[in-house]
């Protein structure tokens, strides 16, 4: 979608959902009547009154670096949450899944996802290099292209667990696309603190990749490769990534929130010749508006 | 993005005018700070300290109440202002409201919303964010 037609369309669908809702007020304000809730057929409750749909959307403005050379980084200005949630399966912005296990202890779901390494390859440059990727001149100008890459259907196992010490989620995925071939295996960690109306939530994580999955996108195929970008074979790897998100709700709806995103390549991933940064950073910062 | 940064502060400022009812003229004006309380798994009720202030343009005999107490909170004589302070705790929305000398008669009246940040459903709460979910 044309990214200005999108952000014209977001905001009509954000306007008029503001003029639809009929919540109380939220500031400090004069006195006000009581809300009554709009409840549709679409946000249809479960069985404890809560509605199975999950609908947000923010605004904003935010960026995440490429690693990939000859790249250019990605824009965020729009950040959408949706989600459902029915007794046994779901879909939470991407994800689907089926839940087997939920107890006071553990979480354990079947989850269907496509892989997020393909995101950084949509932004990629095609250039005639005089020099190649490692600054030695070359004999004749190449035409130097960053491999094209697909996206990957995985299924896998999640294992949620919570409590006063946090939130822990453990995932092993595996390609059932033939995509890349591989699995990926990653934990993550996270505590949030409120105050009311203030919430810091930093996490950290770890994310192991198979042999097969890191060179299916971090290598360079033989046939792929040129004078100017070597062959490369990448084995297997652990990404890092650590996240920092500071919200403020300003009203019932509304929040506010700012996040920050740090991921570290693995060094299989690092050290191949279409990487030219190493760290991944990203930020955003933006307005949200939550139906409920 | 010259133009998306106009379009971003009018958002900005749109909570105030989207989440907030068309005032009702009521005769007395009642403010109660804070209006929003927020829950969640750990805290799971809001121990707050609410200032209830009210004011009128007619001097007169004013009562106060909320959705606790049968009986009034308290009521004012001859004053045409006045305000008070009390401590509770609460899981669900409840309202302050004011009336005159005919108890019948409603003068004004503020919501107060307890808000949950967490649901009954486990996954939900248990899941981690994606990378740019911010909700």
């Amino acid at each position: 979608m044309n990214s200005q037609t999108g952000i014209a369309l977001l905001m009509l669908f954000a306007s008029s959902a503001c003029i639809a809702a009929t919540s109380p007020a939220d500031q400090d304000s004069t006195a006000n009547s009581r809300a009554t809730e709009q409840i549709t057929g679409a946000m249809a409750p479960d069985e404890r009154g809560e509605s199975r749909w999950q609908l947000g959307i923010a605004l904003g403005y935010g960026l995440r670096t490429n690693p990939l050379v000859q790249s250019d980084d990605i824009p965020i200005i729009v950040d959408i949450d949706i989600a459902w949630f029915g007794d046994h399966f779901f879909f939470d912005n991407g994800d689907f899944g089926l839940t087997f296990a939920d107890n006071e202890w553990v979480t354990t779901s079947v989850v269907a996802r496509v892989n997020s390494d393909r995101v950084f390859f949509g932004r990629t440059n095609t250039k005639f290099v005089t020099v190649d990727l490692a600054g030695q001149p070359l004999t004749s100008a190449v035409q130097l292209s960053i491999p094209d890459r697909d996206f990957a259907a995985e299924l896998g196992i999640e294992m949620l667990a919570d409590g006063r010490w946090g939130r822990l989620q453990l995932t092993a995925h595996h390609d059932i696309s033939g995509t890349h071939k591989g699995y990926e295996i990653a934990f993550d960690y996270v505590y949030g603190w409120r105050n009311q109306r203030w919430y810091f939530e930093p996490s950290f994580g770890l994310s192991y990749k198979s042999e097969a999955m890191n060179n299916y996108y971090w290598g360079v195929r033989p046939g792929e490769s040129n004078e100017a970008l070597p062959a490369y074979e990448a084995g297997s790897g652990t990404n890092a990534h650590a996240r920092l998100q500071f919200g403020y709700q300003i009203s019932r709806h509304w929040s506010f929130a700012m996040v920050g995103e740090f991921e570290r390549l693995n060094d299989e991933a690092a050290a191949s010749p279409i990487v030219d940064e190493r760290n991944v950073f990203g930020y955003f910062a933006g307005f949200g508006y939550r139906f409920r | 993005m010259r133009r998306l940064i106009p379009a971003l502060l009018a958002l900005a400022a749109a909570p105030s005018l989207a989440d907030t009812d068309v005032p009702i003229d009521y005769a007395v004006q009642l403010k109660v700070t804070p209006i929003l309380c927020i829950t969640d798994e750990r805290t799971p009720s809001c121990q707050i300290s609410f200032l209830v202030i009210w004011q009128s343009e007619q001097t007169g005999y004013y009562c106060l109440y909320n959705d606790f107490e049968e009986s009034e909170l308290r009521c004012w004589t001859d004053k045409r202002s006045g305000e008070l302070n009390e401590e509770r705790t609460v899981q669900t929305d409840f309202s302050y409201w004011m009336t005159g000398n005919d108890d019948e008669s409603l003068l004004a009246m503020v919501t107060v919303e307890v808000l949950r940040m967490d649901t009954g459903d486990r996954r939900r709460n248990r899941r981690s964010r994606h990378v740019w979910n911010i909700f």
